[in-house]
């Protein structure tokens, strides 16, 4: 104990150590703070929309309030659909920037519906955000460089090292110092996440996953530093290493990846799909329309039964081509869906060998903001515009006239639950991985001799 | 002159028996060769296809039945924009912005399927570009080769030596400079032939490549200056290496994220969701152009049936519903356009701060330069949005226009017959060709973000002369 309050003394008397400390503790605050407001006015937004779209819905009650057969209401009501942020997304804010968290859906088409984009600006999207992930992954590799690069260079400048190598308990040192610098970054990161998740409410789950991944992510670059300073190079040798390090696996390997990634998994069926669709929904006004009934009817045999369409425009025909158009690009559908989630798959493969793009996978699984999250909400989405469908389609083809109690019968949209973390021991083999490299440099530490020096 | 010389040749021999130097240089290149060629075939390929995706739109389009004009309107158009050649340099925003808009009646739509939402969260570490190895790591690599240029006499008290032999401070500051600027160009070797390699087949317009060249040697030229000055300010090499560090991880990965993410939270956008439900409500507002016998289009009935002379709608020589429809897109389209106006302007406020936080950290202002001499900043999407609004605009009123002319008021209005007119007319139609940018809109808006780069450059290099002067006055 006194070792270390020893060593804590010098450590507080290196001003560049301490500036280092206290710059890192105070980014990572300001990234929790952020990421907190950044949810607070996410909620704050669902919060104003969701009235703001009830009145919409009331005042198509009020143009249509007895429709013979609900066509009117079901076109012209718009239902809000939103994906709440979970309680970890002030960790990690993810793909909820350019990708939207609420939506206005309505019974016609879905595919026509489901891509809309939201409103932001790509400059500003372009360099990523500042949040608690950005903290962890980018800069704090740098702040363990600064504060372990000179660990055994700067004895030796010093003239030191031969004492302290000579030392009886010059392994206890070594290890207590590591201890130590370990320890103070931990806190500097942890700290803020900590009082954070208590802000947010996080499950206590879900905070020990993200206490073990800035842990393990420590651990990643302790090690590496240490296998480096072990060496015995010069400081600013020691340290132009370990920067050339972090460079290469943030910086150029994640981005060669996503390079290769979307090479070798190509996903243009988005556009594909789109022009497949309006090609379907807008055939359907060209060929007669008992086809499309037919086709609607094979799919969907409960309603066959529905009186045969009169010779002006109907309304369930309207609706029918509108299914159809989704159901004939079905399974272009799936492919890209599958493209896509291949595309991830591969992502959290490489965070076996790059702790910062493992780290960021699991973060982003935690706090349920990454690509998973955003098709869960179009799963969602897909759910609820089936209930819609459902709903309305009696009214359709069973000419049914729908009236104000009707109104207040339509279905409301239940937002997902952010999915539990589900412990994939893919995304943290890459983590374990760190740990087996952290011992492995305090092991190459502790064999540093006198007599090599 | 020749002292100078001597000193950069010196220093550019030990600079080459540098290990660190010199497979630093060899990577660097390596890499901006990969991301070259990458992003050319990258930028070739999207090109190609979305060349060939508007080829098919157009076909489908121009392919289309006999239809009743208000069906083609709502059929719609999908246009896709195509990427500048020099877009290979630097990709800038066009994988976070969708490149495909559709267009149809009495909608605007958002252009969709960008690769940001169809990418894993890889894409977020950043594109590899030649713009991205210029920008983050070409500094990274002076600083290592260059932070112990004068630190390292100091260290080794060659530079009393060198002092007492009668050479001035400030010729070695020069000479240190030339050394380490010239090792830059070759750091740029390769961007700047690849640049002349666009030009010279003819794929880019030599004027903006000039000008990113142009701004590239300057950012380059300032991060020799900010290297030679600390090491000389400094007393020993690795203070000037944790120094230089600290500068670059403040001004290139940390401010150039921080800035932005403030930006945004100061002057937050309106959601879609929101300006949609907003529009809806106007556009409800201002009647239903579809019926002939909205009351808000009663004085546009008035206005026409006097215009022409004659009291009853069915008289008109042309379809009242096709002027009704004409009528309804023009309210209907100034109202879009009050809503997208208002939002390009606040995202241009939003850029414009950023801009001026490029005072602060420059790397906000290479990129800015970089980006806009390329076309792939948001001024030029806008710019590509606004277009396709113009030729949504356009082709809506043409085939409502068709609808007045070629369907009689009698056969529109009886729920009962189809009106279709000739397939023949949508081959008629001009097809979307989209204009980039004029290069003095470039120039205009490339201008701050150049005076930045001058006048850090300018600081740099008078602090860099000072300190030279300082050298060799100060007894070592």
């Amino acid at each position: 104990m006194k070792g270390i309050l020893c060593e804590l003394r010098l450590i507080l008397r290196s001003r560049l150590s301490v500036a280092s400390l206290l710059l890192l503790f105070m980014l990572a605050a300001l990234a929790v703070l952020s990421g907190l407001r950044e949810v607070a006015s996410q909620h704050e937004t669902l919060a104003r929309v969701a009235p703001l779209n009830k009145q919409d819905l009331a005042s198509v009650e009020t143009r249509y309030p007895q429709d013979a057969n609900g066509g009117y209401p079901a076109y012209y009501s718009f239902h809000n659909t939103w994906d709440p942020p979970s309680n970890a997304a002030f960790l990690a804010l993810g793909m909820r920037d350019v990708a939207p968290y609420m939506l206005r859906i309505r019974a016609l088409g879905l595919q026509a519906q489901l891509y809309e984009g939201e409103t932001f600006n790509a400059e500003l999207a372009l360099p990523g955000r500042f949040d608690f992930a950005f903290v962890l992954i980018y800069l704090a590799p740098l702040f363990v460089i600064a504060l372990l690069h000179d660990l055994v260079s700067g004895e030796r400048q010093s003239g030191r090292l031969r004492l302290l190598l000579a030392m009886s308990d010059g392994k206890r040192l070594w290890r207590r110092r590591v201890a130590l610098r370990y320890g103070l970054l931990l806190i500097c990161l942890g700290l803020p996440a900590l009082v954070g998740a208590l802000i947010a409410g996080m499950a206590a789950g879900a905070l020990a996953m993200t206490l073990a991944v800035i842990a393990s992510s420590l651990a990643f670059w302790f090690g590496l530093s240490l296998l480096v300073t072990a060496r015995g190079w010069r400081s600013s040798a020691t340290a132009t290493v370990l920067m050339s390090a972090w460079v290469v696996l943030t910086l150029v390997v994640p981005t060669l990846a996503n390079v290769m990634l979307n090479r070798s998994i190509p996903v243009h069926q988005g556009v594909d799909l789109m022009l497949a669709q309006r090609q379907a929904v807008h055939g359907a006004w060209e060929i007669p329309r008992q086809e499309t009934m037919q086709r609607f009817y094979a799919n969907h045999p409960q309603w066959q039964d529905s009186a045969a369409l009169p010779p002006t425009f109907h309304w369930k025909w309207y609706f029918a081509f509108h299914q159809v158009g989704d159901e004939s690009v079905a399974d272009q559908v799936r492919a890209y869906r599958a493209g896509l989630l291949q595309r991830q798959v591969w992502s959290d493969r490489l965070g076996w060998a790059l702790p910062g793009v493992g780290a960021q996978a699991i973060l982003h699984r935690l706090a349920d903001t990454d690509l998973q999250a955003q098709l869960a909400y179009q799963d969602r989405i897909g759910v609820f515009h089936q209930q819609l469908r459902d709903f309305y389609y009696p009214y359709l083809f069973n000419e049914q006239p729908f009236g104000r109690q009707d109104y207040a019968s339509q279905p409301q949209f239940t937002p997902r639950e952010p999915s539990a973390y589900a412990f994939q021991p893919s995304a943290w083999g890459g983590l374990a991985l760190a740990w087996l490299l952290f011992m492995l440099g305090g092991w190459q530490l502790a064999q540093l001799r006198p007599n090599q020096q | 002159m020749s002292v100078i010389t001597r000193i950069a040749r010196e220093e550019w021999r030990a600079l080459f028996r540098d290990r660190v130097a010199v497979v630093g240089l060899a990577l660097l290149t390596l890499l901006m060769l990969v991301a070259a060629l990458n992003a050319w075939e990258h930028q070739r390929n999207a090109n190609a296809e979305r060349a060939r995706y508007q080829a098919q739109a157009n076909h489908e389009f121009e392919m289309q039945p006999d239809r009743h004009p208000h069906r083609v309107a709502h059929y719609g158009h999908f246009l896709f924009r195509p990427l500048n050649p020099l877009a290979a340099f630097d990709p800038g925003i066009d994988p976070y912005t969708g490149n495909t808009l559709f267009i149809e009646a009495h909608r605007q739509n958002s252009a969709n399927f960008g690769d940001v939402r169809q990418s894993s969260l890889l894409l977020r570490f950043g594109q590899l570009s030649p713009a991205f190895v210029l920008q983050v790591l070409a500094p990274l690599l002076l600083i290592f080769v260059g932070h112990a240029a004068l630190a390292r006499e100091r260290e080794s008290g060659t530079l009393r030596i060198l002092l007492a032999q009668g050479i001035t401070g400030r010729q070695l500051v020069l000479g240190k400079l030339l050394a380490l600027s010239g090792f830059a160009l070759l750091m740029l070797l390769p961007a700047l032939l690849m640049l002349a390699g666009l030009v010279a087949s003819g794929q880019a317009a030599w004027q903006p490549s000039l000008l990113l060249a142009a701004g590239y040697v300057l950012w380059l030229l300032l991060w020799s200056l900010m290297v030679v000055l600390l090491s000389g300010l400094l007393a020993r090499s690795r203070d000037a290496l944790l120094a230089l560090l600290a500068v670059w991880t403040i001004g290139v990965i940390l401010l150039p994220r921080l800035v932005p993410d403030m930006v945004s939270s100061a002057l937050p956008l309106p959601s879609r969701f929101e300006n949609a439900i907003h529009v809806q409500r106007e556009y409800l507002a201002l009647g239903n152009a579809h019926d002939p016998n909205d009351p808000t289009f009663a004085a546009f009935r008035e206005s026409i049936l006097k215009e022409y002379g004659v009291t009853r709608i069915e008289d008109l020589p042309v379809n009242f519903k096709g002027l009704v429809g004409f009528e309804g897109e023009r309210l209907s389209t100034e109202l879009f356009e009050r809503y997208a106006t208002a939002t390009f302007e606040r995202q241009a406020e939003q850029n414009r701060l950023v801009d001026h936080s490029a005072w602060l950290s420059p790397t906000l202002a290479i990129r800015r330069l970089s980006m806009t001499a390329v076309g792939t900043d948001l001024t030029s999407f806008r710019h590509f949005l606004e277009q396709g609004e113009t030729y949504r605009y356009e082709l809506v009123q043409r085939l409502n226009r068709l609808q007045s002319e070629k369907l009689r008021y009698a056969d529109d209005s009886n729920p009962n017959r189809e009106n279709r007119i000739s397939h023949e007319h949508w081959q008629t139609f001009p097809r979307f060709d989209y204009q980039p940018q004029p290069l003095a809109d470039t120039y205009r808006q490339t201008a701050p973000a150049s005076l930045v780069l001058l006048v850090w450059a300018g600081l740099l290099m008078a602090l860099t002369s000072l300190m030279g002067a300082r050298l060799g006055t100060t007894r070592q």
